[in-house]
């Protein structure tokens, strides 16, 4: 980031002026023209450099809000009592929240609690099996060099199959267990795993790896024990950085979920679409989709509190 | 004969490299050993919930009786190769993906780049506002756009108040141009989420020098900032465009294009039911999506690749 790196500015412009007010005579008695003079000293007056600055930034803002607005608005509209017309109205009633979460006399609706605590359930199991199976292989790419290592690497990195298709395959795979938790669970690990591999290699390519295995070794760890009682303590921001990005995102995952779900509980991602989807009414899928940014907001604030920026697998 | 020779070879190498593997006795062996190890427990992961289920695509789209898994055949390919149906959905999901692609990654040089250049007053906010619909599923994005474009939207009903017309007419949400800003709002971030990354190794020095020579700010870009971040821009387009092809909530709630993914959920649905057909298109569709990656990836720098 720029930080207090001073921005490049106008210096451009204002050496091209003061070339104009010296104009003609050069100190070393050559002349210059008139329109060679000009010639130096156009960036002062293209365009860009008087327009180009307020005009990305103005996409910036537009881009911000296209991508803010709607959230802060479905998230204070679930506390309204009428949705209709520019903004809602009617401050500040809870009645969106209860029925989409079923408390209380709400005829049909069926509590959500049960659905909400199975698909985190879940996704903690994701999670850890992603931690079982992640921080391994980003240390084999990050540590060692060898053969095939770019094809595991993009193996590793990249979500392959798309969640529709592992859905499908996955239930006619395995008829018995696709549909369990259990499917579930094996599913979202591996849709998600990418984020797990990449935040953690990430963090273990900002370390020495060589010298911190190899100062281990040679004080009689043996191998395993350097692995797991120096090298993953070492990228323990990076593993529980990773966590909470697969956890956040297996929570909600949906593509996958919408295939194998069969119902009882309910997960999450299905309690979403059924607020959302065709005859939802528009304040309680407010309040539906709201619960989920309250999810994310609290994985957001954790990755902050570890020094991330956001929803990022880069490594600062 | 000599094939046989050099097929035995390369058995009996195989066998060694295993064996070795498995009882290593010098120093190269035992760090091949841990490779292995390390990487063993994500293709275990792979295998079972990966390669299987996609083998087992394979034989749907071969089968015969699709219900019980029976016989043989070639039908399931045959009708996807002859229904010109299938080839616009391909050519729907083409161009709308690579014009959402497009936009999505210029828009993400425009952010990149005001991020790292500028001294934005509100910088953090730009950050977690790029960042945070990473985490959103499709459904969500696509009830976002009703938030904006509904019948209920913001933007619908300030129109509608500005222009005296019904807030019925105005909704845009399940139009075609409702869905496209639903696959922008999912891919903005991806593409300035890479190119951010590219863009803090830009050489700021280059940039100052030209500056200094005099060229206009638009010039310094075109001429010393875009032949920089290029392989940024080719790694963006590429993870952009198969993020695209992979969304399926958003299509499904609004509606308004038929996509391959869609095209999937409806050939298994119910009244539709052609498992063979879906997983036929599933396979092309995911044969497709590796192919173009790897391909896309020989071009580009691998350190720019990021989620």
């Amino acid at each position: 980031m720029t930080g207090n790196t001073s921005p490049r500015a106008d210096d451009g412009s204002t050496a091209a002026e003061n070339a104009d007010a010296a104009l003609t005579t050069r100190p070393d008695g050559g002349s210059v023209t008139a329109s060679g003079n000009r010639r130096w000293s156009r960036s002062g007056r293209a365009f860009s450099t008087l327009l180009g600055r307020p005009i990305v930034a103005g996409v910036v803002a537009v881009v911000t809000a296209f991508l803010t607005v709607p959230v802060l608005v479905a998230f204070v509209s679930s506390f309204a009592e009428s949705g209709s017309g520019v903004l809602p109205t009617g401050f500040v009633t809870f009645d969106h929240w209860r029925k989409v979460l079923g408390f209380g006399e709400y005829g049909v609706r069926k509590n959500a609690i049960p659905g909400l605590t199975y698909s985190l359930l879940i996704a903690t199991g994701g999670m850890v099996l992603n931690v079982v199976i992640g921080v391994p292989v980003a240390y084999a790419l990050a540590r060692y060099d060898f053969y095939a290592r770019d094809w595991v690497n993009t193996f590793a990195i990249l979500p392959l199959v798309p969640g529709l298709i592992l859905g499908i395959a996955f239930v006619q795979t395995y008829p018995q267990h696709g549909r369990s938790a259990l499917g579930l669970l094996a599913g979202y690990c591996l849709l998600k795993s990418p984020y797990m591999v990449l935040t953690v290699q990430s963090s273990f390519q900002s370390m020495d790896l060589v010298r911190l295995e190899e100062s281990a070794r040679s004080l009689g760890a043996s191998w395993p024990r350097t692995f797991l009682t120096v090298v993953v303590p070492h990228a323990k921001r990076g593993i529980i950085a990773g966590a909470i990005i697969t956890w956040t995102l297996a929570a909600a995952e949906f593509n996958f979920t919408h295939m194998v779900a069969s119902g009882s509980p309910d997960p999450f991602a299905m309690f979403l679409y059924d607020n959302i989807a065709n005859n939802a009414l528009y304040l309680q899928s407010a309040a539906a989709v709201s619960v989920y940014f309250l999810i994310v907001a609290g994985a957001i604030i954790s990755l902050q509190l570890l020094g991330k920026r956001g929803f990022s697998t880069a490594h600062q | 004969m000599s094939v046989r020779k050099s097929a035995t070879t390369s058995v009996r190498r195989i066998a060694t490299l295993a064996s070795t593997t498995a009882r290593p006795t010098t120093e190269r062996e035992r760090e091949r050993r841990r490779i292995a190890v390390l990487c063993l427990p994500f293709f275990a992961l792979a295998i079972v919930a990966g390669f299987v289920p996609l083998a087992m695509l394979v034989r749907i789209s071969l089968a015969e009786d699709t219900i019980w898994m029976d016989g043989w055949s070639f039908d399931a390919w045959e009708t996807l190769a002859t229904t010109p149906e299938y080839r616009r959905v391909a050519w729907n999901t083409l161009w709308f993906v690579g014009l959402a692609t497009g936009v999505s990654v210029a828009l993400g040089v425009a952010v990149a780049h005001a991020l790292e250049k500028y001294d934005l007053p509100a910088e953090r906010i730009v950050v977690a506002a790029v960042s945070f619909p990473i985490a959103l599923p499709g459904i969500v994005v696509a009830y976002l756009i009703t938030v904006l474009l509904g019948r209920q939207g913001l933007v619908t009903n300030a129109i509608a108040v500005a222009t005296g017309q019904g807030a019925h007419g105005l909704a845009s949400a399940t139009a075609i141009t409702g869905l496209f800003l639903g696959y922008v709002y999912s891919l903005l971030p991806r593409a300035t989420m890479v190119l951010r990354g590219t863009y803090a190794e830009v050489n700021e020095q280059a940039e100052e020098a030209a500056r200094a020579l005099g060229a206009s700010r638009w010039e310094t870009f075109y001429h010393v900032t875009l032949p920089e971040i290029r392989p940024g821009i080719a790694a963006a387009a590429i993870l952009t465009f198969r993020s695209g092809l992979a969304i399926f909530g958003t299509v499904l709630i609004l509606q308004s294009h038929q996509v391959v993914t869609l095209q999937i959920h409806n050939e298994i649905s119910v009244g539709s039911y052609a498992p063979d057909v879906a997983a036929a298109i599933g396979l092309v569709y995911v044969v497709f999506i590796v192919a173009f990656t790897f391909v896309g990836l020989r071009f580009v720098d691998d350190d720019a690749v990021e989620v």
